[in-house]
């Protein structure tokens, strides 16, 4: 295989010479002849490659009408971004200065959004199947019910780094039958579950926590531990059993034990019982700290590093066993959420169990519900109350309820007489629910299908007020853990394992938390987005703080810090959950940290190697050992093939080496100085991430559109096509005059063709 | 195998008594009571089972030197000395489709898609790939259990996954159709409760398994009469939902008939174990359990996710699977990967002894099965197909020699190697995936 491989990279290399005399000739035969229909910037800059007889990456510029460019407009599209984020002319080609490149693009993209406007095209989304967080949420806001939906569901599969579009959501026999066990399970907690039997629930504490300090969450004065949110099914005794290695050799464990804050007196926390009421309530379990009384700000600190801990003993794990002698199902919130009415006698079981079940009905199917829907539901009442009482009844219609595909799919009606190819709006009810699974990741709530169900939610104002009230919500804290987490590959934090000695579960959870409110300031104080790039702010507890070098932060809180404009670590380049996810183990990657700046900041993918080339740059034994990283990346530029992508990846990685794999701030790599220099693709030269963030801020347009192609990508549940590029560019120019804050974006997004209509396709 | 009396043992009692090393005494004490199930049947049913490894392995300390029945174990294949004359090392395979464009990230993603389908992952919004082996199998012998194949996995799922290609890919190794990849479950639990049905008592479950099938019975009604009202191309994945809610409304029926009192259910395992080995062990578990009770005769598994960093502390590596994948020819590098891979097969070893330590009919059931234990990928820091990895375990009810290392001509597809377990399976069909004929075991 190496000889396959070997001969398909010498002939490209082959193709590459023979392409580039091709060129040559063709340059001057192109200026000789000039192209029909074309202006001038492309026979100049782009024909002589993207012809009809050389067909460079299968784009013949010269056979596309630049006076009707909605004939291809999907090509015009790339050809607009390759030059907008100046990979195109290529580096070495002839190319104009950056004004007249910034021009000829915009001409484009202007003809572009003109031939749009004239005939729209909203898409054709596919029927949107839940996905296992938006099911999860929704059971949350409808039944007041916490449901671990791994146990449930089977995962759903990501596309584009998004785990809710709807063509990937598809279904499987499991996921039927995982819909319905789920249904019957849920149904039967959220009504009080008379047939339990104990079941016995374990917390571990994550691997790799560090607990010599004070955790956020725990009673001050103590140290580590873990803080739960657990949900007793039932008023009834519950055995607890906090494990761990409780060293120091006095006495034994000094343990801190709490419920909903308050301190629970425990003589043996290995075995106790304790008599709880059904619903939701937090544990915590922590060391009391015998080294240091609280707010003693110790000259000393002494987190675990290198694998060592400093302080002997930690929680290793709760377990929740129960309920034993149950009495009644409790006053528990989803019984409350549930029994809207409870019947006094036997003639009001009828007329409650049909009011429960229509404000159930409602709520699930996110619309009205029919006479003749509620008929059919009610039968599985009957059935309930047959075989045992009135809460069983409500109990069988509910899990009813919970696999009708009108739950579990977000159902858009085709309207009667709608043609072929014709845009139409979707209706305010269905308009209720792309809002709310965009915003909170959930069901809409009853203010927002009282509004829809009056047909005002289309009002742009009553929309706007909406969008506004909903970010206020705490439930859009989905787009925070959802969204950030996708866009930014935060969700990869969790796996990442990697060599660097100073790591550990208190660091890697730093580094999410950090990320995470950067972004959650964003919504929430409505900031630019530019801000993810620029923010002089960051928020750090003492052991980021430390990581980062920050003096005089103590304590595990996390607080506002400033970053000054000095600072190399301003907006999330220097923030150290990006650096560690795009590293890969055991070193940094210059060209992992490329490829992502390129694809969710400046929104270019990297082409990908073309089949058959070598990627591996470690084959050579010898060189593994003498040289460094960036001589070994260097090998990129040696070859032609590898040069055309890897220097416009490489530099951008190259810029942010002074971070190490984990974003420790660093001068030397191993035994060489760092050399944090290169030249952008576009001529740009850089040293250091100060260089990198002003060079990327110069490009703020593109951020920008590449935040809100990401955010609409999420919004619809799709991924966006080339004919959504014109909504995408009105979006960033409506945004402009509020500075891109966030809600303008949103709004964007929200009163956008594609959100708010769809075309019918047969 | 001890004969187990059929106590019922409480879930309390069981958790209380497992506590963490909850792993290897599951099944000892989950084993159903000597069923009639297991003990009378006429001819033996030939199960079938893979596991996928991702990475490929140190291939020169994989592959034994010589051919044929004298060959030696190899240093990673050690482990599998005591099964000899029940398995087949086999050399030289290639997976074509697994070849193709892009990054190395999409090299990894189309190997795991490629091992049981011959088949190439596209880009694209919608995965489509071909028919996995196994599930090709299933639909042919599979249709006689209650389920027809069950998909077991170890790791969470992936985010990205390279080039534009679906997760979907590298999340799972059995595809039902083109575009019907099956998850893999990760949750014992919940595999359990696949197997065996939801509830802690033999009326319980029976209850709940009537109150399921009025359910889907009344959701197919419902489902038909939204159809009308839904845009054309909505009405397919509609029409896909219902097939899946009548496809479990047949395995909850059968269920019913088949699992019966006979069948002592043990007590659900609770949650994920952490610890990697009690994880798996506690599959092979259930795995071997549903084959045993003839829940079931096709099992995949996917022991780890391409690309997967995985760390092993038991095995004596600190390094990250795929990192450590990444040998850069070092050979102290090659030399620790390989200890991983030898360790991997150790695990494997757990799953052939509890198969050849479970008796059905005459024989066990590694008499009366084919398992497949390999990889996509051969050498992992070239991103390369061929040569790869292969044991194939099990004698196919006296079907298949075993004691031999079977080597091909240079390049040959693994598709032609399916083809042939498929024919063991007595599924015949002329060609599979890219097969180019039938290899000769």
């Amino acid at each position: 295989m190496r000889g396959r491989q070997k001969y398909a990279l010498m002939n490209s290399l082959g193709a590459a010479v023979i392409r580039f005399f091709l060129t040559l000739v063709l340059i001057l035969f192109s200026q000789i002849a000039g192209a029909q229909n074309s202006p001038a910037f492309l026979t100049q800059y782009c024909i002589t490659c993207h012809n009809q007889r050389l067909k460079t990456a299968d784009l013949t510029l010269d056979t596309m009408d630049f006076e009707h460019v909605e004939k291809n407009a999907a090509a015009w599209e790339k050809v607009v971004r390759k030059i907008k984020t100046g990979m195109m002319p290529p580096s070495g080609a002839r190319r104009p200065d950056r004004a007249a490149l910034d021009n000829f693009a915009s001409e484009v993209e202007t003809r572009l959004d003109r031939a749009a406007a004239l005939s729209p095209n909203p898409g054709t989304p596919a029927l949107h199947r839940l996905n296992r967080t938006e099911y999860a949420n929704t059971i949350r806001d409808l039944l007041a019910v916490e449901v671990d939906v791994a146990t449930l569901l089977p995962g759903d599969d990501s596309t584009e780094g998004f785990d809710n579009i709807a063509d990937a959501l598809g279904t499987s026999p499991a996921l039927v039958q995982g819909y319905v066990s789920a249904a019957m399970k849920i149904s039967r907690r959220a009504v009080g579950d008379r047939t339990l039997i104990p079941t016995q629930i374990t917390y571990p504490a994550p691997s790799g926590l560090s607990q010599d300090r004070h955790i956020e969450g725990l009673p001050l004065g103590t140290r580590g531990g873990m803080l739960i949110q657990h949900t007793f099914p039932m008023d009834a005794e519950y055995e607890f059993s906090v494990s761990g290695g409780f060293g120091g050799g006095t006495g034994g464990a000094l343990m801190d034990v709490t419920m909903d804050g308050e301190k629970i007196a425990v003589t043996n926390p290995r075995s106790f019982r304790l008599a709880v009421k059904a619903g939701p309530h937090t544990i915590g379990a922590a060391l009391v700290d015998r080294q240091r009384a609280a707010g003693v700000d110790e000259a000393y600190s002494d987190f675990r590093v290198k694998s060592v801990f400093t302080a002997a003993g930690a929680i290793t794990s709760v377990v929740i066993n129960g309920p034993f002698s149950a009495t009644t199902p409790g006053d528990t919130p989803s019984r409350r959420r549930i029994f809207v009415c409870y019947p006094a006698a036997a003639g009001e079981e009828v007329p409650c169990a049909r009011r429960i079940v229509t404000t159930l009905t409602r709520r699930a199917f996110r619309r009205p519900v029919l006479d003749a829907e509620i008929d059919a539901l009610m039968s599985f009442y009957q059935q309930g109350r047959k075989e045992g009482d009135f809460e069983i009844g409500i109990q069988q219609a509910l899990a009813r309820v919970l696999v009708a595909p009108r739950f579990l799919y977000r159902i858009e009606e085709e309207p009667a007489g709608s043609k072929d190819g014709a845009p139409y709006r979707v209706s305010d009810l269905e308009l209720a629910s792309r809002l709310s699974f965009f915003l909170w990741s959930s069901t809409p709530d009853d203010e927002l299908l009282d509004v829809a169900g009056k047909g005002r939610l289309r009002d742009p104002n009553v929309l706007a007020q909406q969008v506004k009230r909903m970010l206020a919500d705490p439930k859009s804290g989905a787009l925070i853990t959802n969204f950030a987490g996708q866009w930014l590959y935060l969700r990869e934090l969790a796996k990442v394992e990697t060599a660097a000695k100073d790591f550990d579960e208190n660091l890697r959870q730093a580094f999410r938390r950090e990320t995470e409110m950067l972004f959650e300031s964003i919504v929430r104080e409505d900031r630019s987005i530019v801000s993810m790039l620029d923010a002089d702010y960051t928020f750090v507890d003492e052991r980021l703080a430390r990581h980062y070098g920050i003096p005089n932060v103590r304590g595990s809180y996390f607080r506002r810090v400033t970053r000054d404009a000095s600072s190399p670590r301003r907006g999330i380049l220097g923030q150290g959950s990006i650096l560690t996810v795009t590293s890969v183990g055991n070193r940094t990657s210059p060209v992992t940290r490329g490829k992502w700046i390129l694809e969710n900041i400046l929104g270019t993918p990297a082409p990908v190697p073309p089949p058959g080339v070598e990627t591996n740059l470690d084959k050579d034994q010898e060189a593994v050992k003498v040289t460094s990283l960036r001589q070994r990346l260097e090998l990129h530029r040696a070859s032609p093939v590898c040069a055309s992508c890897h220097k416009i990846m490489d530099p951008i990685g190259f810029a942010l080496e002074n971070f190490d794999l984990i974003g420790t701030w660093r001068e030397l790599d191993g035994k060489s100085p760092i050399n944090a220099s290169g030249i952008l693709v576009d001529g740009t030269p850089l040293n250091g991430p100060a260089d990198l963030r002003q060079a990327l801020l110069g490009r703020r347009e593109e951020f920008v559109a590449t935040a809100t192609e990401k955010l609409l990508t999420y919004a619809l549940g799709r991924v966006v096509q080339y004919y959504d590029m014109p909504e995408v560019r009105r979006i960033v120019r409506d945004a402009a005059p509020k500075d891109y804050n966030f809600s303008s974006l949103v709004l964007g997004i929200v009163r956008s063709a594609p959100f708010q209509m769809r075309m019918k396709k047969s | 195998m001890a004969f187990i009396t059929r106590k019922h043992l409480s879930r309390r009692t069981f958790l209380r008594g497992a506590g963490v090393t909850m792993a290897l005494p599951f099944l000892e004490s989950m084993v159903p009571a000597a069923t009639p199930l297991a003990q009378t049947a006429a001819r033996p049913r030939t199960r079938f089972g893979a596991i996928y490894f991702p990475h490929g392995a140190t291939m020169d300390k994989w592959t034994p030197a010589a051919e044929g029945s004298a060959f030696e174990f190899s240093e990673i294949l050690q482990p599998l000395k005591p099964f000899r004359d029940r398995l087949n090392v086999i050399s030289d395979l290639s997976h074509p489709q697994a070849y193709g464009g892009g990054s190395a990230t999409s090299n990894h993603t189309r190997s795991a898609a490629a091992f049981l389908s011959g088949a190439q992952a596209k880009a694209g919004t919608q995965a489509y790939l071909g028919i996995t082996m196994d599930q090709l199998a299933a639909q042919k012998i599979g249709q006689d259990t209650p389920l027809p194949s069950i998909e077991l996995g170890i790791e969470d799922a992936s985010l990205s996954c390279g080039d534009g290609l679906s997760c979907a890919y590298r999340d799972t190794i059995s595809w039902q159709g083109p575009t019907s990849p099956l998850p893999m479950q990760n949750n014992p639990q919940v595999v359990f409760e696949r197997l065996f049905g939801d509830g802690s008592t033999d009326a319980e479950r029976r209850a709940r398994r009537g109150q399921s099938l009025s359910l889907l019975d009344s959701v197919m009604g419902e489902a038909s009469s939204l159809q009308k009202k839904l845009p054309s191309g909505d009405r397919n994945r509609v029409d896909q939902y219902l097939n899946d809610a009548r496809e479990i409304e047949r395995r909850v029926e059968k269920a019913g008939q088949q699992i019966s009192a006979d069948l002592n259910v043990p007590p659900a395992p609770a949650g994920i174990p952490k610890d990697f080995e009690q994880h798996i062990k506690l599959m092979f578990d259930l795995w071997v359990l549903a084959w045993q009770a003839d829940i079931t005769r096709i099992t995949t598994l996917l022991m780890a996710k391409e690309l997967s960093n995985s760390v092993y502390a038991k095995s004596g590596v600190r390094d990250a699977f795929h990192i450590l994948s990444h040998h850069s020819n070092l050979r102290e590098n090659m030399d620790r990967f390989a200890v991983l891979n030898r360790y991997h097969v150790t695990i494997f070893t757990y799953l052939l002894e509890k198969l050849q330590a479970t008796p059905d009919g005459d024989g066990t059931l590694l008499d009366h099965s084919l398992v497949l234990y390999g990889s996509a990928m051969s050498d992992a820091n070239q991103h390369n197909h061929n040569p790869l990895p292969i044991i194939l375990a099990g004698s196919a009810s006296g079907r298949l020699k075993g004691g031999r290392h079977i080597r091909n001509p240079k390049d040959t597809t693994m598709s032609n190697l399916l083809l042939a377990v498929l024919d063991k399976l007595d599924i015949r069909t002329d060609k599979f995936g890219d097969s180019t004929g039938m290899m000769q075991i």
